[in-house]
């Protein structure tokens, strides 16, 4: 998402450029700014050059694409016209949607944004785990997985909290409750248990 | 570095039993504590989230982090984590595949961008 904006990965030591001044005093509703973020992960979607198409059982994310993107191929090496125009369009979405925040909302996303792990501490975890050296590349899909990680139990905990009537700051109940949801969707690695697609 | 090598997936389980303050992790530092809190408020917790929910978070994400290396390590190069086992690892996760090609596509872009730059620079 805003490729073209992002100076750091991994939030590293990057400035994220935001519009000045939201010119709407309308504040958009988390649902549908959820929609809209959503829908810039699955941009990501469109890169996906070999991975299969999800399957009616996964995330509730994919199944809101549009079919359009569904049927897109997309070319392994470099960008072809096609793509850069949709990349471009989905930058306009952005700073569309960017220039209408309220302040809270970008103060938000701005952390949201810059929030990352420490590249050293990732990298001390994992090769202590592996007990051999890692490369920096590993680090930094590490880090990036885990930051999607969090992003799934914090939201699923959210869901939760809303559906049980009361109000955030997450409480541990929550988090519990949405790390049983989200092991049962077979999205959190370490139970080795059948994930079953039809009944 | 030896308290990493505690089995975390343990003490998640003991974590809801032990209850009190230390959040049942015995001698363990909080690793990513700042950052958790962050991230957090970033995905819509409160600005200052419950010490006990960041406490949870970082055993999940530990132990998260160290399911992924054992599995990576045991497939491919074995004994090596490499970054192809991790998005092989995470093919069949749409938001975690997306994620992870995107980053390393983007280090690509960055480090072509440096090195171009330093090439003007050398000139001059």
């Amino acid at each position: 998402p805003g490729k073209g904006r992002v100076t750091g990965v991994s939030g590293e030591g990057g400035v994220v450029p935001l519009d000045p001044s939201p010119s709407c005093l309308d504040r958009i509703p988390r649902d549908r700014f959820e929609e809209l973020r959503k829908a810039c992960d699955e941009e990501g979607e469109l890169r996906r050059q070999d991975g299969p198409r999800p399957r009616a059982g996964e995330e509730a994310d994919s199944s809101s694409r549009p079919p359009a993107a569904k049927r897109r191929k997309v070319a392994t090496k470099g960008k072809r016209p096609g793509k850069q125009a949709v990349d471009e369009l989905e930058a306009q979405k952005m700073r569309t949607l960017v220039s209408s925040m309220s302040q809270e909302q970008l103060d938000r996303y701005e952390v949201y944004r810059r929030s990352a792990f420490p590249k050293a501490t990732m990298k001390r975890l994992i090769q202590t785990v592996a007990g051999s050296t890692v490369s920096q590349n590993t680090v930094i899909a590490m880090s990036g997985v885990a930051k999607v990680f969090v992003g799934q139990v914090v939201e699923e905990a959210l869901d939760v909290c809303e559906k049980w009537g009361e109000t955030p700051p997450l409480q541990p109940k929550h988090m519990r409750e949405a790390v049983r949801r989200l092991r049962s969707k077979g999205q959190i690695p370490g139970s080795k248990h059948k994930k079953i697609l039809f009944f | 570095m030896a308290d990493e090598e505690e089995d975390p997936t343990f003490e998640e389980e003991n974590e809801e039993t032990g209850g009190g303050a230390e959040g049942g992790q015995g001698k363990r530092k909080r690793l990513f504590s700042k950052e958790l809190r962050c991230m957090m408020y970033g995905f819509g917790d409160d600005q200052n989230p419950y010490t006990e929910s960041v406490d949870i978070l970082e055993d999940l994400v530990i132990e998260f982090i160290t399911e992924m290396t054992h599995k990576a390590m045991s497939i491919g190069r074995q004994g090596r984590v490499q970054v192809e086992d991790i998005v092989f690892l995470i093919r069949k996760e749409p938001r975690k595949f997306a994620r992870v090609k995107d980053l390393l596509t983007m280090n690509e872009e960055l480090k072509l961008a440096r090195k171009a730059f330093d090439e003007a620079n050398y000139g001059s």
